[in-house]
């Protein structure tokens, strides 16, 4: 009697989890349209996201002085200010996650000797964290950053992760590859 | 040339920016704005006449893009209470009367030039944003004080 519920609803939270991937996904797209900066001019070129910026934008600290001064419009460009900027944050982690994503399976194409392990490992934060870039994407939208620095933290956490896993693997798959041409 | 070579002349360029030109200016977006202004719009290249014949014209571009660098990130990491301050002391110190000067930020948005080129740009974004917010508090306030009680 149970199956027929329990089987919709895993349907719908699947279908949920594949459509919060998609729009991670597609977070990185458009980026250049909505910004007033130039996000994705050299996007290999520009350096990493200090940690201030997630503690900033997604902390209370600035909601909380700007309420204090009691007046609805300077909290409402408050609001919409600090979306935007949170928006541009979620686009630009999740280019740069798909960009070190698409450099790891050039290096796995050349790559003799790959561990599958460590490659499954990869495959699945890579898809955690464009779950959580649509996750981000959806809820800064509805509601703005401010009660999801958490999720902002994990998410900025393990991109670097991410991107410093692909670094080892690459070194290592480059200092394979080094003998081999030496011996050619 | 070795490395270190190469890194004392500007490392010393860069000690000598901050303790003779950026140390007298009132806060860090006045520092930001100077070190903007020495910035060439056409190249992206830093001048700057003293610390050039003082050091290496490279060595002193080097340090004025460091320091500018260094600046903006400390800027952007600001609370907006701060560069409320910060901007409140930027203009009050500035020899135009700070109520035009608001207008002009305003309406041109200047800061935007203020921005080093080789840096995040979602930071770059929080900056503006934040600057955008306190000309928008410092409006505020400055109608407030204006308003007959």
């Amino acid at each position: 009697m149970m199956g027929a519920p329990l089987t919709i609803l895993a349907s719908f939270t699947l279908l949920g989890i594949l459509l919060l991937m998609v729009r991670g996904f597609s977070a990185a797209r458009g980026a250049n349209l909505e910004s007033d900066y130039p996000l994705f001019d050299y996007p290999a070129d520009y350096p990493p996201c200090p940690c201030q910026f997630v503690a900033r934008v997604f902390s209370n600290d600035d909601s909380r002085y700007v309420l204090a001064i009691n007046s609805p419009a300077l909290a409402k460009l408050f609001q919409r200010e600090r979306k935007q900027v949170a928006l541009a944050w979620v686009r630009q982690t999740s280019a740069a996650i798909q960009r070190t994503m698409r450099e790891h399976k050039q290096v796995s194409r050349t790559s003799h000797d790959l561990d599958a392990g460590t490659e499954f490992k990869l495959l699945l934060l890579y898809s955690e964290l464009i779950l959580l870039c649509g996750v981000l994407f959806v809820a800064v939208g509805s509601v703005g950053p401010l009660g999801l620095r958490r999720l902002a933290d994990y998410a900025e956490t393990h991109s670097q992760r991410l991107a410093t896993v692909h670094q080892t693997v690459k070194t290592a798959a480059g200092s394979r590859e080094l003998p081999r041409a030496g011996a050619a | 040339m070795t490395v270190a070579g190469k890194l004392v002349p500007v490392q010393a360029a860069y000690d000598d920016l901050l303790q003779r030109s950026l140390a007298k200016l009132p806060g860090d977006l006045a520092r930001l704005i100077y070190l903007a202004s020495t910035r060439d719009y056409n190249t992206g290249t830093y001048h700057h006449d003293g610390l050039a014949a003082r050091f290496r014209p490279d060595a002193a571009g080097k340090a004025l893009g460091i320091a500018h660098r260094d600046i903006f990130y400390r800027l952007s990491a600001y609370s907006l209470e701060q560069l409320v301050e910060e901007l409140e002391l930027y203009l009050n110190s500035s020899h135009e009367s700070p109520a035009d000067v608001l207008q002009i930020w305003q309406k041109l948005e200047p800061y935007r030039v203020a921005i080093p080129l080789d840096v995040n740009p979602a930071m770059a974004r929080l900056f503006l944003s934040n600057v955008r917010l306190a000309l928008a508090i410092w409006r505020h306030r400055q109608k407030q004080a204006l308003e007959p009680r």
